[in-house]
């Protein structure tokens, strides 16, 4: 009864999603955000960012999804667009070499670029275009065992870049690492989850309570910081009006 | 990469300062296809805002190249302090620090175009003059009537005659007859013949113009609008305050988060990438990019930073990075406002060294941290107002209004509804104030 009465503590967390045009990266969010999928999807013109709750044992944090919008095809990002991100999903085509070499490219930007403690997932989509789908989902989510991925080519499978190789990157970079289908919603969730689980807590400043309605788009509470909507004296109260 | 070179496009813009970011965004959504590029590799134009190790590279690149708007571009960092600096991304210096007044269209605009969400505003905090008519010394300038009453520097007689302008200013449009005739002569010589006030607020007045030049070259009709829109400005978004600046760099992130919107609204962003040429033929524009790729389009809206002649008109800027946090400049004076995050500083010159130049400074609290760097440049005319002027806004609309001709596309001027997706019902809560 007690827990029904008294929510867990929930705290907005910034991603920003970076990856070669076409891999998938939109399709990821949609399937997390609306658990949807839409085939031959155009590049993404519209959401400035997407939100979607990830509900944890102990609390619950709400992503805010930053989609590239198109500005990653002539790398033309923004520093904005990095700034405060505690997270971010650099997503890979697994049928396309050369999306692994533009994935190290932003990881490297986010390295030089995004704050010092982002927790970054490395994830490689379009599982369902190999022919190993139902297995490696299982057995990755189980702890990540990739060998059964290994040396496989055979009719229909259009698997290009191995599990091993990104597995051994992501390793070596300290990245969280998955292999999806956005198309079948496989890993889909657990790349969130994971990364949701990843985040330290001394990093959630955006705690909800009062004040933090004030701080929603930054992470920090500022007490300098102008509202620029709304009356002013709703402003010391608005924190409990959620 | 796709090639640039296979959509025909209805507008390229070029430079990525506040005022083309905005035209790309009102255009994006005006379902214009727009091709946005910057010769630089950064956002901004000559309103960047860079990190220490950005500034390096920005310094030696104005020393390298010719760049129209800055020259005799600095760096000193202090032998004993620099080691103390924290790391090169935790600064933002930027090239064109402005002020926006809450009064300001900018403000409402974007909020109408749904931008501001991706923005955080500080408050502009107190005014202090360098007052050397008895122990030098800075002194606050006054905050409001109150204020003016409580001030014991200032005897009653001049007290009557700063009501008498300050309520003449609220609405002067409605007095022409009071100042028209003398818009063009100097506004120190006006406020002494028309109410009688006194140097020393005569040199108080002034310096909330923010006029680049000495007083007696600061005409009438320049310092009463400006006067207008500090007082009316003061409280509009709380108590004590009547500026704003958004953070982390000023009007380079504004110009970031309209291109960032821009992009969602379909326009494609290309950095690095310059224009070297261009030729119209009828209703077609060729463009030759700095890359070589050639594109077609309807419509080409130059970087006003390349147009611009060489003017006599130069303002030397120091950006400095110091060791105290000067709190007491800080401080705030009105119960309930905001920690202000800027300072005006004015030290004003006597109104009769008419030739001399007039120095100001703004403190960046943000930026008050240990060990000095500094960074000295000229600029010519871009964006050397100390406050952001409408009138930049009314030039994005004017172009805005010649490229979307077609009647059926007319909506409001950065009025666009909501996104799908940008918000769930936690963010209509936590936006929705």
């Amino acid at each position: 009864m007690a827990e029904a009465t008294a929510p867990k503590p929930s705290s907005s967390v910034k991603l920003v999603l970076l990856g070669e045009a076409a891999v998938g990266k939109s399709s990821l969010v949609l399937r997390f955000v609306n658990n949807d999928f839409q085939e031959n999807k155009e590049p993404t013109i519209g959401a400035a960012f997407l939100t979607q709750k990830c509900n944890l044992p102990t609390r619950t944090i709400k992503f805010e999804i930053w989609d590239t919008a198109g500005q990653e095809r002539f790398a033309s990002l923004a520093p904005m667009y990095y700034r405060n991100a505690q997270s971010a999903l650099v997503v890979y085509d697994l049928t396309k070499p050369t999306s692994l070499i533009k994935a190290k490219h932003w990881v490297a930007e986010l390295q030089r670029q995004a704050s010092p403690g982002i927790v970054i997932a490395l994830v490689g989509n379009k599982l369902d275009l190999t022919n190993e789908t139902a297995n490696s989902s299982n057995s990755l989510s189980d702890g990540g065992d990739g060998e059964a991925a290994e040396g496989e080519d055979a009719d229909g499978d259009a698997r290009r870049v191995s599990t091993a190789e990104a597995k051994s990157y992501a390793e070596e970079e300290g990245l969280l690492f998955f292999e999806t289908s956005a198309k079948l919603g496989t890993n889909v969730t657990e790349v969130f989850t994971a990364i949701a689980n990843a985040i330290p807590e001394t990093s959630l400043k955006g705690t909800r309570g009062p004040g933090a309605a004030q701080a929603n788009a930054g992470r920090t509470e500022d007490p300098s910081r102008v509202n620029l909507t709304g009356p002013r004296d709703n402003a010391s109260k608005e924190g409990c009006a959620c | 990469m796709e090639s640039l070179s296979d959509t025909p496009w209805d507008v390229v813009i070029e430079g990525t300062g506040l005022q083309q970011s905005l035209l790309a965004l009102a255009l994006s959504r005006s379902n214009k296809k727009v091709l946005h590029v910057d010769q630089n590799e950064y956002y901004g134009s000559s309103e960047a805002a860079f990190s220490l190790q950005d500034v390096d590279e920005w310094v030696e690149k104005v020393n390298t190249f010719d760049t129209k708007s800055f020259r005799n571009a600095a760096i000193w960092k202090s032998p004993t302090e620099a080691g103390k600096l924290g790391v090169s991304r935790a600064y933002t210096l930027t090239l064109s620090p402005q002020i926006i007044y809450t009064k300001s269209k900018l403000l409402s605009q974007l909020v109408s175009s749904k931008v501001y969400k991706q923005l955080e505003f500080q408050a502009v905090g107190n005014w202090w003059i360098y007052d050397v008519s008895s122990v030098a010394a800075l002194k606050r300038l006054p905050n409001g009537r109150e204020d003016i009453f409580e001030d014991a520097s200032i005897d009653n007689r001049s007290k009557r005659s700063l009501m008498k302008f300050l309520k003449f200013v609220v609405e002067y449009q409605n007095h022409g007859e009071i100042w028209e005739a003398v818009a063009e002569n100097s506004f120190p010589a006006f406020l002494t013949s028309h109410f009688k006030l006194p140097e020393s607020l005569q040199t108080v007045l002034v310096a909330l113009t923010l006029s680049l030049d000495s007083p007696d070259d600061t005409p009438v009709g320049y310092a009463l609008p400006r006067i207008q829109r500090h007082l009316s400005s003061i409280g509009l978004f709380g108590p004590g305050f009547g500026a704003v600046l958004p953070k982390w760099g000023g009007g380079a992130e504004i110009a970031q988060v309209a291109c960032r919107a821009g992009a969602v609204g379909g326009g494609v962003y290309v950095l690095g990438t310059g224009i070297k040429s261009s030729q119209t033929n009828g209703e077609k524009t060729e463009v030759v990019l700095s890359n070589s790729e050639t594109i077609v389009t309807k419509h080409l809206a130059h970087d006003p930073d390349n147009q611009r002649k060489p003017d006599t008109k130069a303002v030397s800027k120091v950006v400095a990075i110091v060791s105290s946090p000067f709190s007491t400049l800080f401080k705030s004076s009105v119960e309930g406002s905001p920690l202000a995050a800027v300072s005006f500083i004015v030290f004003p010159l006597r109104p009769s060294a008419s030739k001399a130049r007039l120095i100001r400074s703004t403190l960046w609290h943000t930026q008050a941290k240990r060990a000095n760097v500094r960074q000295v440049n000229e600029q010519s005319l871009v964006s050397l107002d100390l406050a952001f002027h409408d009138e930049a806004l009314e030039e994005v609309e004017t172009k805005w209004n010649a490229i979307v001709e077609s009647a059926d596309e007319q909506k409001p001027f950065m009025q666009f509804e909501e996104r799908t997706g940008m918000t769930d019902e936690d963010d209509d809560n936590e936006n929705g104030y």
